[in-house]
């Protein structure tokens, strides 16, 4: 079974047999590398034993978490709300797609760390410089694959629809959002992680608190475990919210076969 | 037109629509010139070989399609130019059932309720009335997909009656189902069709489909030329046979047979 199959399944967050002999299988070889280190020249803090990653875990502050959470949620409801709004406008109008999609295309081309830079450069909160930079990067994918979506309604239910003289509204509330809520979903599963990955290099840059910020702290350090543990809590935190939109997936798309 | 007793008559004047092809630009003749009227409380049936401007007529009767020139006036009012005002008062019946795949078969009809502002609890009366009328008391909760293609296409008739609609449309409703289910839909249709009083369009390439629901069946040719506008009633049923012929031998020749001028 391939991992995204585990993931739409909802099998990551259930721990199958398969997953645990994988995880138990990488734990055992960390561990015996941990303890071969030195004598392979490998330096003994580059590779910590899970005793010394265990103590690292106990220390995880979980303010930074919520931090971190708090600013991918916000961010993504933000990208979210705009995305839809713009990909329905360009949708409505023609004119409005032609002048707004090619700047859309040069705003997914900007490599993400081009953005953390212009938002350290050009703002000075640091809550704004995370927004600015995970809205530019989520913004998009969310606006594409709504556009794509509502493009990609059939012609009949279309012509159904209009036979029967709804509001522009209506159009929208009644079949263009309820239609293309699939593929919504799916870009919020992708956009997760991006999310997650594209926070946590903004707070290694800019900010004084969130996991990003642990980790450039880890890095001064020189603190492997450290960087392990929080990478662990970074890896089950996606997992978790992945599991929170697969059940919000299976309750608002019940009705699929 | 809806709750009213007779829903106005139907003037079709010199009616053309013209489509222009996307990819080489070239322009389309769907419809040329058509004439037609239709009466109050009538049961039309419009039969035609495929390319004939059928389904371009359709569109054109609930207002999808400007006409290029010419006129459908219903009421003094046109489906296309006056498009809110026939909110509620023109359904349609498709050739797939067109039902929304998220929807339950109950939610499927109550939606022309939704849309023209009928109070929760009367949309949820009305169409679950509909909808044991239709014999699908006991599917109220299914999803489209668990439903057979019969059952959906009742849900997708439950839907256009559901709003006591002054114009029903129905585009080769009956076409894709097996012959005993299409028989017995048609028949529900069109007795359900008489019973509300309103004005009814079949648009089918089935003959006997033709013959069996309208009160009176025109012919189109190609580009949607009025081949001819047949009276069933002044056919008896043991002549049905011929008018099947005459109407064959239409639409083969694109001309007139001489047999439907019949006063």
């Amino acid at each position: 079974m391939h991992l995204n199959e585990y993931r739409e399944a909802g099998l990551v967050g259930t721990f199958s047999r398969q997953t645990v002999v994988s995880l138990l299988v990488f734990v055992v070889v960390w561990e015996v590398l941990s303890y071969f280190a030195p004598a392979l020249g490998i330096p003994a803090f580059a590779i910590p034993s899970f005793v010394r990653i265990g103590q690292s875990l106990m220390s995880i502050t979980f303010i930074d978490v919520a931090v971190t959470v708090a600013r991918v949620i916000g961010a993504l409801i933000l990208s979210f709300v705009l995305g839809v709004f713009l990909a329905t406008m360009m949708y409505r109008s023609e004119k409005l797609e032609s002048y707004l999609f090619p700047m859309i295309r040069l705003f997914m081309a900007v490599p993400v760390v081009s953005w953390i830079l212009f938002a350290v450069l050009w703002f000075r909160g640091v809550e704004f410089r995370i927004a600015f930079v995970l809205i530019a990067v989520c913004g998009p994918v969310f606006l594409v694959d709504a556009l794509d979506s509502m493009r990609g309604v059939s012609r009949e239910l279309r012509g159904m629809m209009r036979s029967f003289r709804p509001t522009t509204v209506q159009y929208f509330t009644k079949l263009m959002f309820p239609a293309i809520l699939p593929n919504l979903i799916t870009s919020w599963k992708i956009n997760l992680s991006l999310a997650i990955r594209v926070v946590t290099i903004a707070e290694l840059v800019g900010a004084v608190t969130g996991i990003g910020h642990q980790l450039a702290v880890a890095q001064e350090l020189f603190s492997v475990a450290d960087v392990f543990a929080w990478t662990l809590v970074l890896v089950a935190l996606l997992f978790l919210l992945e599991a929170v939109v697969a059940r919000v997936e299976r309750r608002l798309l019940r009705w699929r076969a | 037109m809806a709750g009213m007793n007779d829903p106005p008559p139907i003037a079709v004047r010199s009616l053309r629509k013209v489509f222009r092809q996307t990819t080489s630009g070239q322009s389309v003749v769907a419809i040329e010139g058509l004439d037609l009227d239709i009466a109050s409380r009538e049961v039309l049936a419009i039969v035609g070989q495929t390319g004939c401007g059928k389904s371009t007529f359709f569109d054109l009767m609930i207002g999808l399609e400007a006409p290029t020139a010419g006129s459908i006036v219903i009421g003094g009012k046109t489906p296309y130019g006056d498009f809110d005002h026939f909110r509620g008062q023109i359904a349609t019946v498709f050739q797939q059932d067109r039902l929304l795949p998220w929807r339950s078969a109950l939610d499927n009809v109550k939606l022309p309720l939704e849309l023209i502002g009928v109070p929760e609890v009367e949309q949820r009366e009305r169409s679950m009335a509909w909808l044991n009328r239709l014999g699908l008391g006991n599917f109220i909760g299914a999803y489209p997909h668990e439903l057979s293609g019969g059952m959906r296409q009742r849900v997708a008739i439950a839907r256009a009656f559901v709003v006591q609609p002054g114009i029903l449309l129905a585009d080769e409703a009956f076409g894709h189902l097996d012959e005993v289910t299409a028989a017995e839909l048609r028949e529900t249709f069109l007795s359900l069709a008489r019973e509300s009083g309103s004005t009814a369009i079949l648009i089918t390439h089935q003959l006997e489909e033709a013959i069996g629901v309208g009160d009176r069946i025109v012919v189109f040719g190609r580009s949607a030329k009025l081949l001819a506008d047949i009276h069933v009633n002044r056919w008896q049923e043991g002549e049905y046979a011929v008018l099947r012929e005459a109407i064959q031998a239409t639409l083969q020749s694109n001309e007139q047979d001489a047999r439907l001028n019949r006063p």
